[in-house]
Parts: structure tokens; C-alpha cells; sequence
């Protein structure tokens, strides 16, 4: 049955759960308590939008495709595809704020301007800790919601509560993989009559996302760090720097990645997305042959629908985003790390489900997943 | 003017309590402490309301064990008293007691125990006639009404005979229920409170009043129990009645006097079966006994909860085997009676049935299949919290906090209204994990918190009532603090011992007869053991709920959250609504994804209906006694609440 004993059984208490709040804001029975997803009592209905909706329950990926990607050239590693783009911020502001070059801050800010959405879902990061979904609805209030966490908060269910609410009808959402791709389930509207609005969800800016970190893990380890202190800022570093740090307004505090890998989220493990596959548009952390001390202040940035193109161009033609070449290598590069997140996520299925074909929620002949396999045999 | 002050030779109706309350009257009772407990309470609260008339003190103790120590210093000062309680009230009572009966005492004083064969309205089946077996002081039973009174003045009259305490046993069906008592004098002086201490410890009644030297004292206690017995022998409250030489000898007491006279009669069998009915049960009377046994080859003993007259007789009859031969007896032991729950006439019935091989069947040919047709059409009645009952909301908020807080943490129930969350899904909201005796929630849960060193992580909630607090929770409490037992402990103040009928306790301003006095704080005493205090309306769900959670993951102290708020019955309260509630239908989901009938599925509110016709909730106006709070719970604000106008 596709319903809330299962998300519960099946998802929650397995560890897949990503705590992304699609399952919450639409019923009393689905909270979130310092980043985990409680059902709070039974719920007896055979079938639910909170199984609906999950990024976790099993999807047929290759019709959401077809759905909503109909025209984008499709690449196995990493989705949708209209371009790559080497972008920033224009305005220097923003850029100061962000955790690299601040295009998604810009992308969302100028796309409410335009109208092409009225609303937008943010995190408000806090600096790292205890972040919060929120629902922005004016543009020059965007600005300030820029910037990154590492807790994953249940930003989801301020969607489903902003649907329900029915006040805005074009409502956009910047949410890491887990997220954008349950609110591409949300858009294919499983129940009809009882779609929540879906039709209000104006645009999905999805960001790159290697993995999130566990709620209480992140908090004991700013407490050992920086503790009473005000974080403005937190960010790991490519993985030569083997760091995270900390920042407060005036110190840096520099958190060897020993101590981070024991906090990473236990469900982020079993992801297979890295680049936000299902978004219009999505934006990362620039990985270049250039090295970090160039890459550091730009996103890089892939294009997979008209919508996303459109917003593109806009960006270029305001003068809103700054571009800079891509390197040919650079799609390769990200390629080839998109498909080594889904081959570790997909040892850790298999270890899961105790079988090499049972991937739980995902299906073998997904051309991403079988390409992963192809490589791991 | 009260009908307990009725004129002598004046036959009233009085129920079984009021007759305990009257008899003490004419036994000229100086002071009465109990503490409230069903199927006891009208007792205390009965002479209550004539404490100007008689010159009594009558008051509500803080808990069984203290009301009695308040009743034996009247009892050492000369004065007539009498102490009253719910039938495991005499297991907290009985560490005093135990000392009590080897002391001894001056003045009359009885200890009235009214017990629940049933438990019609108690978590426990519990028997105290044992505690005058093994204490060694008499034991009465009343069998009717006019006995309730009679046996009760003569209670105080043996008790100053022997110089001991008497055990006075009713129940349920005994204290509750009425008949025609015809009163005797009410006396006209009243006893001046004297206490001597100033003779040898061997003087009961001018030395201290102490257990020692506790052999000699001991042997001076079995003594005064054999002029008891003595006593019993010739008593008019033992009765027989029925044929010289009985086919059947059926021997009993109390409310079973009655079941067995009403079975013998249905089934015809007065010239087959004789009823020795004993007033006097503890010590049985032996050369009574003698002659009865005797008479006849088989011998019944009716009686409820354990086989207490039973195991009596049979160890009396193994001593006078030789003289009165060799008996079959039947009863609780044998299976002719079941051995727990309430008896009554069928069932005895029954038993004498299978004994004289007489047919009788309590339920005519056809009753179960009628009964099955019937049962359907009943409406559904759940054991549950009323509308308007704060501790639906105290558990809702447990129940939402626990959640959240995800370390499967729990509750350790306790007794009063409350303890009916235990029963899941009705109420409760499947929080409580273990129900036992009053205060032993909060012991339980400092017991569990300690448990952290062999791998135990959840979370403890203790809850205890206002009452129960002052009863028996404080020691636990105090218990957590100092052994550093990280509890949550909750506390239900509702105002009011609610349970038992609203009567007053250590926290209110009010005592058992109306008069004024000091309020005990709770926060204060908390505070001062030295844990975290913190005071929230159940009724605010947002609020509770947050402080609630906020204190489960707080870790290395004892943190108190009282929750306030009244009674929906309280005098109050009672009829008077805060809110008018209605059900908006179109924005009420009914059972679609999105709701699922959270408020008559899960809240489950009694005043909330689900209308299975229209598929929408319903809010029934009669009973909903207009608390608010499921407009509160609605995530659809379909529940409407409109302040109602004060009249």
C-alpha cells in the first residue's frame, strides 16, 4: 500500500528518509523535529500524498523524464541537459554573501522580478544552523536567504503549506536533489483531485549536493568548534583542502574532515543525484582544471528546460550574471563525478536490500543507473 | 436538618455509607480523617456536613497512612474516632497500622475499609480483611443496612473493650446501594479530649502510647483478640437461619448475605439449605462454628474477592475434626464460585446449583442469541476522558511531545481520573507504559532514568493528579532530585481530588467541612526540592507542547511542568461552556488525504461525531462542554470557536 505506515516502515525507519518534508505540511500526521521526519500518529488511509510525493518511494524516473523533459538532450550522468555555463553574480553583494558565486541568488531574484515566478521557497541557512524553510515574495528579499546549510531542514513542507494557502501561482523552489525531485513527483499530480495546488509550482532551481550532514551531528560539532559563537557561514572545501570551515564575522575555524564524515546524513548515502536532475535549472560549486583559487567565486550551471534557457538569457541580457568559458573538460569532469555519486550510492543500495537487483526505490534499467553498473562490474 | 441527625426510632433510607456515618454518630465519634477513595468517600463527606451539630473534626488527610495517625491521637486522648478508606488505602495505611495494633488504643477507633469486589472503580482487586488475620485485631462485615449502622456503633464499643483499633469491612454493593435503617439515640455529651503519659509503659491507658517492649505487648494483643472472640461467640450479628440439620451449611458475610438469601429463595431451596451469616469474621467465632458445622455433610462458603472465610472455617474445622467429622466444602477453593470478580445472585445461584444438583440457568433459553441482535443497536460508549476533560489535551501533548522527540520515550501512569489513559485508542494516546498504586508512576520513573548505565536512553514522563502529588508522590519526587533521576514529571492539576467527587486536598483553600485554610504549593515545594518548574494551560497545545519538548531534551535534572487547568466537572466549571463549537463543512476534510479524521479518529473527543452520512464531523452540543481545544488540533481550521456569552 502506498500509504503513511509504509513511508513510515519502508522509508523513515530504514534510514532513506532525506528529511526533505514533502511528506509534511499537507496533513497532521507527517512533522519534523530537528531534522527528522516523524509521523506523528497512525494514519489509516490506503494511499497517501505523503508516499506520493516522497523522493524515496519507488519512481519511474524515465516517465517523469518524458513528463516534464520532453525536448532536453539527456545525458545518463547527469540528466537534462540544454547547457553548462561557467556563471556568478554580477553584483558583488551578493557574490560577498554567497558560498560561491552567488547565481542562484541572482537566477531566483531575477526570475521574480520578471514574473516569472511570484513567490519563492528558500532555506534560511542561519549560518549553518537550525535553517528553516521559508516563503519569500518579494524580490529584493531574496538576497538575504542566500548562502548554504548543511542541516537539511524539511524546507518541503513550507511548500505544501504555500500550495495549500493557494495565494501564489507561480511559486518557485531552490532545493538540493532529494528535494527538486519530489517536487517533480508533486508536479505529475498523482491524485487529481487532490493535486495540492501543484499547478502553483512555477520553476525548480536545483543545486548540486554531494551530501548534507546530520541535525544533531552538525550542531555537537559547532558547539565543539565554535561554540556561543555566530556563524555567518559554513562550507566544506574541495576535497584536497580536506576541510570544513566555520566563519563568524571576524574568524575562520577550520574542521578537519575526519570529523565530518561520521555526521554525513545516514540516507544521503543511498542518493544518486548529484547535479539536481529534475529542475530547470541547476547550479553548483565551479570544478574546474583551473584549480580552486580561480573556481572558488563561480557556479557552474546546467540548463534542462525552455524555462531554464529562457531565465539564461535573461541573466545575460541584464547583465545579471557574469559568464566565462567552459572548459571542454569541464562537462566530462562533472560527468565523471555525478557517476561515482550514484555508483557509491548504489553499493549502498545493494547493501541495503542485501541484493545486487534490488535497488529499492530506484529501477536497474534507469540508463544513469545502468550506466553506474556497467561501470562498478 | 440533615437526615444523619434523624430522630432515634425514625426509619430512614440510607445508603450504605450514611449508615457508616451514622452509626459512628450514635457511637458518639469525636474525629473522623480519611482520605477520598470509591467506594469510601461519602462517609467523611457525610459527617462532613454535620461537624457544628455534633461537635466533630472531621478531616480529609493528605493521604491513608496520615489519616489514621490523625485519628489514633483522638483515639489516645480518649476520644471516639474513626478513619476511612478504599481498600488498598489500608496498604499505605498498614505500616502504622502494624504499629498501631501492638500500642494499642484508648478511645474507640475504627478503621472502616470499604473495598471493590470488581474493581468497579479501582485498577486493583485488592482484599484487606487479611490485614486483621495477620495484624490480629477484629474484623466486622456488615450484611444489610440497619447492620451498617449498628455494626459500626458497636465497632467503637469493642475497640474500647479490648483497647485495640477494629477493622470495619463494606463494599461496593454495601456502601453504595440504600435501605430503611431504623436510628437509635444520638448522644447528647461529647467526650473531652485527655492524654496521659505520664504512667509506666506497661499502662495502656496512662502510660506512652508505644509498641514496646514488643513481646510482652505482643501477647497482650493476642490476649485482647481472644476476648473478641469471646464476644463473637454470643453475638446477635452472627445469625443463622434455616433447617437444624441443613442439607447445606452456607456460610458468608457482607453484600454475599444477600446474593445467597435471594439464590436460595429463586431456587426454592429454604428447607435444604441454611445460612449462618457472620458479622464477626475475624477471629471466627470457634464453638459457633462447632455447632454449625455439626449439623450438617456440606458446607458452602460465599463470599468476594479471596477465599479469606473460607481458608478460616476450613482451618477451624481441621482442628474440631474429631468432633464434628469429616465436611465436603465448596466455595472460591473448588471452582463452585469463580475465585475473582463481583458475586451476585445468579452466580450463587449457580454454585448452590451445581452443589444440590438443582437445574438453573441465570439466563433463560435464547437470552445470548437475543442479546446478539441487541448488542449492535447499543450506541458505542468508550471508556474514556469527558468532553471538555483537560487530561485529553495533558496526553495529547505527551503524545505530540514524545514524538518529536523520537526516543521512543513514554509515560508512567498513576492513579485518578488519568489513569484511563491507559486505555489506547480511547484516550491516552498509547503514552502510558506502566499504571500501579498512587505516587508510584513518579518512582517508577526515577527507577527507569537510572537505567542509563546498562544501555537505557528514553525519555521518562511520570504524570500524578494535584491529590496525588500531596498523597504520595512528593518522596518520589524528592527520590528523582536527589539520585539525580533525569524525570520529566508532569503534574494534572485539575483543582480537585477530581475522581472521587471534587472533594479538597492540601492544595486548596478549603477544608473537608468548608472551613478555611492554608493552599500547599506545588511549584513551591518543587522548587524547593530543586527541580526546573514550569507552569502551562493544557489547553495551550503550542505552548505545553514546546515547553514539554524543550524539557525531554533537557538532560541532568528533574524538570516539573504543571499543567492547569480545571476540571470540566467541577463546580466551577460544570454547565458552563467557554466556547460554542461548530464544524464548518466545506472546509472540513472528512476522510481524505490530508486529514483522515483526526478529530474523531485520533483526538476522539466524545463530543466529536463523525457523521457517516455526510462524511464530516459534527460536534455534538449537548455533551461538548466548550473547552476549544479540537479547534486547535484541526489543521484544516475547520472547527469553528465562538467565545460564548457569560450568563
Amino acid at each position: 500500500m502506498n500509504c503513511s505506515s509504509e513511508l513510515e516502515n519502508k522509508i523513515v525507519k530504514t534510514g532513506l528518509c532525506t528529511s526533505c518534508g514533502a511528506c509534511q505540511g499537507l496533513c497532521p500526521y507527517w512533522l519534523s523535529h530537528r531534522g527528522k521526519t516523524i509521523q506523528m500518529f497512525s494514519c489509516d488511509r490506503e494511499e497517501g500524498r505523503c508516499y506520493a510525493f516522497c523522493p524515496r518511494t519507488k519512481t519511474d524516473l524515465a516517465k517523469l523524464r518524458e513528463e516534464f523533459f520532453p525536448d532536453a538532450d539527456y545525458i545518463p550522468e547527469i540528466g537534462p541537459f540544454y547547457g553548462l555555463y561557467m556563471t556568478r553574480a554580477a553584483d558583488a553583494d551578493i557574490r560577498a554573501k554567497s558560498q560561491h558565486g552567488g547565481t542562484t541568488t541572482a537566477l531566483v531574484e531575477l526570475a521574480m522580478r520578471k514574473g516569472l515566478i511570484d513567490a519563492a521557497i528558500l532555506t534560511d541557512a542561519k549560518g549553518g544552523v537550525n535553517p528553516k524553510g521559508v516563503l519569500v515574495k518579494k524580490p529584493q528579499d531574496v538576497r538575504k536567504y542566500s548562502g548554504s546549510s548543511f542541516q537539511i531542514p524539511p524546507v518541503l513542507a513550507t511548500l505544501n503549506k504555500a500550495l495549500e494557502e493557494n495565494r501564489y501561482k507561480k511559486i518557485g523552489v531552490v532545493g538540493t536533489p532529494c528535494k527538486t525531485l519530489a517536487v517533480y513527483k508533486m508536479k505529475s499530480r498523482p491524485f487529481p483531485d487532490n493535486d495540492g495546488n501543484a499547478g502553483n509550482i512555477g520553476m525548480v532551481f536545483g543545486l548540486f549536493c554531494g551530501w548534507g550532514l546530520d541535525w544533531e551531528g552538525l550542531e555537537k560539532l559547532v558547539q565543539r568548534h565554535a561554540a556561543g559563537k555566530q556563524l555567518e557561514h559554513m562550507d566544506i572545501l574541495p576535497s584536497k583542502f580536506h576541510q570544513m570551515v566555520l566563519k563568524t564575522s571576524k574568524k575562520q575555524m577550520e574542521v578537519p574532515l575526519e570529523e565530518i564524515y561520521p555526521i554525513v546524513k545516514g540516507s544521503c548515502n543511498y542518493c544518486v543525484d548529484m547535479t539536481a536532475e529534475f529542475s530547470d535549472i541547476s547550479v553548483g560549486g565551479a570544478r574546474s582544471s583551473e584549480g580552486w583559487d580561480v573556481d572558488q567565486g563561480w557556479n557552474q550551471v546546467i540548463v534542462r528546460t525552455e524555462k531554464g534557457v529562457k531565465l539564461i538569457d535573461l541573466a545575460r541580457k541584464e547583465g545579471i550574471l557574469e559568464f566565462k568559458a567552459v572548459a571542454e573538460s569541464n562537462l566530462e569532469k562533472i560527468k565523471q563525478a555525478s557517476l561515482n555519486k550514484k555508483k557509491t550510492g548504489l553499493k549502498n543500495l545493494r547493501k541495503l536490500s542485501g541484493s545486487k537487483n534490488n535497488l529499492i526505490y530506484l529501477n536497474p534499467d534507469e540508463p544513469g543507473i545502468e550506466k553506474a553498473c556497467v561501470d562498478m562490474a | 436538618m440533615s437526615k444523619l441527625l434523624s430522630p432515634a426510632n425514625n426509619e430512614v433510607l440510607f445508603m450504605g455509607n450514611e449508615a457508616i456515618a451514622r452509626g459512628a454518630l450514635e457511637a458518639g465519634v469525636n474525629v473522623a480523617a480519611g482520605y477520598p477513595g470509591t467506594p469510601s468517600s461519602e462517609i467523611i463527606e457525610t459527617l462532613a456536613t454535620v461537624v457544628k451539630e455534633r461537635n466533630l473534626y472531621v478531616e480529609w488527610s493528605t493521604n491513608e497512612k496520615v489519616s489514621l495517625e490523625v485519628a489514633a491521637a483522638a483515639s489516645f486522648a480518649g476520644l471516639r474516632s474513626l478513619c476511612v478508606m478504599k481498600q488498598n488505602g489500608v496498604n499505605v495505611a498498614s505500616d502504622f497500622l502494624l504499629h498501631l495494633t501492638a500500642s494499642g488504643t484508648r478511645g474507640g477507633m475504627v478503621l472502616v475499609t470499604c473495598e471493590d469486589p470488581g474493581a468497579l472503580s479501582s485498577v486493583n482487586e485488592g482484599e484487606s480483611r487479611y490485614f486483621a488475620r495477620m495484624l490480629e485485631i477484629p474484623l466486622l462485615e456488615p450484611a444489610n443496612f440497619q447492620e451498617a449502622k449498628d455494626l459500626t456503633k458497636w465497632a467503637f464499643e469493642l475497640s474500647e473493650k479490648i483497647r485495640n483499633v477494629v477493622i470495619l469491612r463494606s463494599v461496593t454493593r454495601m456502601s453504595h446501594a440504600s435501605g430503611n435503617v431504623i436510628c437509635g439515640k444520638l448522644p447528647t455529651k461529647s467526650r473531652k479530649a485527655l492524654f496521659e503519659y505520664k504512667g509506666s509503659i506497661m499502662d495502656q491507658l496512662r502510660g506512652p502510647v508505644i509498641s514496646t517492649p514488643v513481646v510482652i505487648k505482643h501477647a497482650l494483643q493476642q490476649e485482647k483478640l481472644k476476648k473478641a472472640v469471646a464476644l463473637f461467640e454470643n453475638s446477635p450479628f452472627n445469625t443463622y437461619s434455616g433447617p437444624a440439620k441443613p442439607e447445606l451449611l452456607l456460610i458468608t458475610s457482607s453484600a454475599c448475605f444477600l446474593y445467597s438469601q435471594e439464590a436460595i429463595s429463586m431456587l426454592n431451596l429454604q428447607k435444604r439449605v441454611g445460612i449462618l451469616k457472620l458479622g464477626c469474621t475475624w477471629p471466627p467465632p470457634p464453638q459457633l462454628l462447632k455447632k454449625h458445622l455439626k449439623s450438617t455433610g456440606k458446607v458452602l462458603i460465599v463470599e468476594e474477592i479471596l477465599p479469606f472465610l473460607e481458608e478460616n472455617v476450613k482451618a477451624l474445622a481441621a482442628g474440631m475434626a474429631e468432633d464434628i467429622g469429616i465436611k465436603k466444602y465448596y466455595g472460591k477453593m473448588d471452582g463452585t464460585l469463580p475465585a475473582v470478580g463481583e458475586l451476585n445472585p445468579d452466580l450463587v445461584a449457580e454454585g448452590l446449583g451445581k452443589i444440590l444438583k438443582v437445574k438453573y440457568k441465570s439466563q433463560p433459553p435464547g437470552y445470548v442469541k437475543e442479546m446478539e441482535k441487541i448488542i449492535p443497536m447499543i450506541p458505542k460508549r468508550e471508556q474514556t476522558f469527558c468532553p471538555g476533560c483537560p487530561h485529553r489535551a495533558s496526553f495529547w501533548n505527551m503524545h505530540n511531545a514524545l514524538q518529536l522527540d523520537g526516543r521512543e520515550g513514554f509515560v508512567c501512569g498513576d492513579i485518578g481520573c488519568y489513569a484511563l489513559a491507559a486505555l489506547y485508542p480511547s484516550c491516552g494516546f498509547d503514552t502510558v507504559r506502566t499504571l500501579h498504586s498512587m505516587g508510584s508512576g513518579t518512582g517508577i520513573a526515577s527507577g527507569f532514568a537510572k537505567l542509563g548505565q546498562f544501555g537505557f536512553e528514553k525519555p521518562v514522563i511520570a504524570v500524578c493528579g494535584d491529590s496525588t502529588f500531596y498523597h504520595a508522590a512528593i518522596p518520589a519526587l524528592i527520590n528523582a532530585q536527589h539520585n539525580r533521576a533525569d524525570i520529566t514529571f508532569i503534574v494534572l492539576d485539575n483543582s480537585g481530588t477530581a475522581m472521587t467527587g471534587f472533594q479538597p486536598h492540601p492544595g486548596l483553600t478549603v477544608g473537608a467541612a468548608g472551613e478555611s485554610v492554608p493552599a500547599i504549593d506545588i511549584a513551591g515545594i518543587c522548587e524547593a526540592i530543586g527541580a526546573k518548574v514550569a507552569i502551562s494551560d493544557p489547553f495551550d497545545l503550542e505552548k505545553t507542547c514546546g515547553l514539554l519538548t524543550d524539557f525531554l531534551a533537557e538532560e541532568g535534572c528533574v524538570k516539573v511542568l504543571i499543567l492547569r487547568q480545571k476540571c470540566a466537572l467541577s463546580p466551577e466549571k460544570k454547565g458552563k461552556k467557554q466556547f460554542l463549537m461548530k464544524v464548518d463543512e466545506e472546509r472540513c476534510r472528512g476522510e481524505e488525504c490530508g486529514c483522515n479524521r483526526l478529530c474523531t479518529r485520533i483526538f476522539r473527543c466524545p463530543a466529536l461525531v463523525w457523521d457517516r452520512i455526510k462524511k464530516k464531523a459534527v460536534i455534538d452540543d449537548v455533551i461538548c462542554a466548550g473547552c476549544g481545544v479540537c479547534y486547535s488540533i484541526c489543521p484544516q481550521k475547520a472547527i469553528i470557536r465562538t467565545e460564548a456569552k457569560q450568563k
